[in-house]
């Protein structure tokens, strides 16, 4: 995962994005592991440009898509859809359009802090975000973390971190 | 994190206030120690943390498969 050049990959195109799921878990404080990075991005004809233009160099593909696929992640495929799961030379990569028991990226930002990684400041899922997705998504993996994400607001709360 | 608050958040994983969500999360079976040691972290050191994690995961997975494969 080169999750540093990936991150800046999306903030030099100017990219609005919003760092969410097990990643957002990890920033936040969590012990959750995971092996790929999520994003909500905004769904405007102008951000899908510049979300096509910032993975281009990357060869993004369909994860676990049959090879001989024909599959290109430009404006037309992504205003076409809304998720979508890819491996990149930078590492797994989910975009999504919406996210479960938040709703699009303006709701999704609005939920988020921003937090400073490797110099930059990015839009980050908060806790209270974290945990409105993780109880609509709903499985028990998902049940799992909620209890782990409200200990962690429970201390920040109480030691003001 | 201030000195003052890596006090009270150990105060608080190693004796969570009873009924609170803490508690609650360390009844369920969540290491506390763990946040614990997250939260003394940047960001950008939780970050690192992370592609560390993914790289592990990513390592388990693939000698899985190679694994699997031989059987």
């Amino acid at each position: 995962m080169r999750l540093e050049e990936a991150l800046r990959a999306l903030y030099d195109e100017e990219v609005e994005f919003v760092v969410i799921g097990g990643a957002a878990m990890q920033f936040q404080g969590s012990a959750h592991l995971t092996e790929d990075l999520d994003f909500c991005y905004a769904r405007s004809p102008k951000n899908i440009q510049r979300l096509a233009k910032a993975l281009q160099p990357f060869h993004p593909h369909l994860r676990n898509a049959p090879e001989d696929l024909p599959f290109r992640f430009d404006a037309l495929t992504i205003e076409r859809g809304l998720n979508f799961t890819l491996a990149t030379d930078l590492g797994a990569l989910d975009f999504l359009g919406e996210v479960a028991g938040l709703g699009g990226y303006d709701e999704v930002k609005a939920a988020s802090e921003k937090m400073c990684l490797f110099g930059i400041d990015h839009q980050v899922l908060s806790l209270e975000g974290l945990i409105k997705a993780k109880r609509a998504a709903g499985r028990e993996k998902d049940l799992d973390a909620v209890k782990e994400l409200e200990g962690l607001l429970d201390i920040r709360r109480r030691t003001g971190l | 994190m201030t000195p003052e608050q890596r006090k009270l958040a150990y105060e608080l994983i190693t004796n969570p206030p009873p009924g609170s969500k803490l508690a609650e999360a360390k009844e369920y079976g969540i290491d506390l120690t763990l946040l614990y040691e997250n939260l003394k972290l940047t960001p950008t050191e939780r970050a690192r943390k992370f592609v560390e994690g993914a790289r592990s995961l990513r390592e388990i997975r693939l000698a899985a498969q190679r694994h699997r494969a031989k059987r």
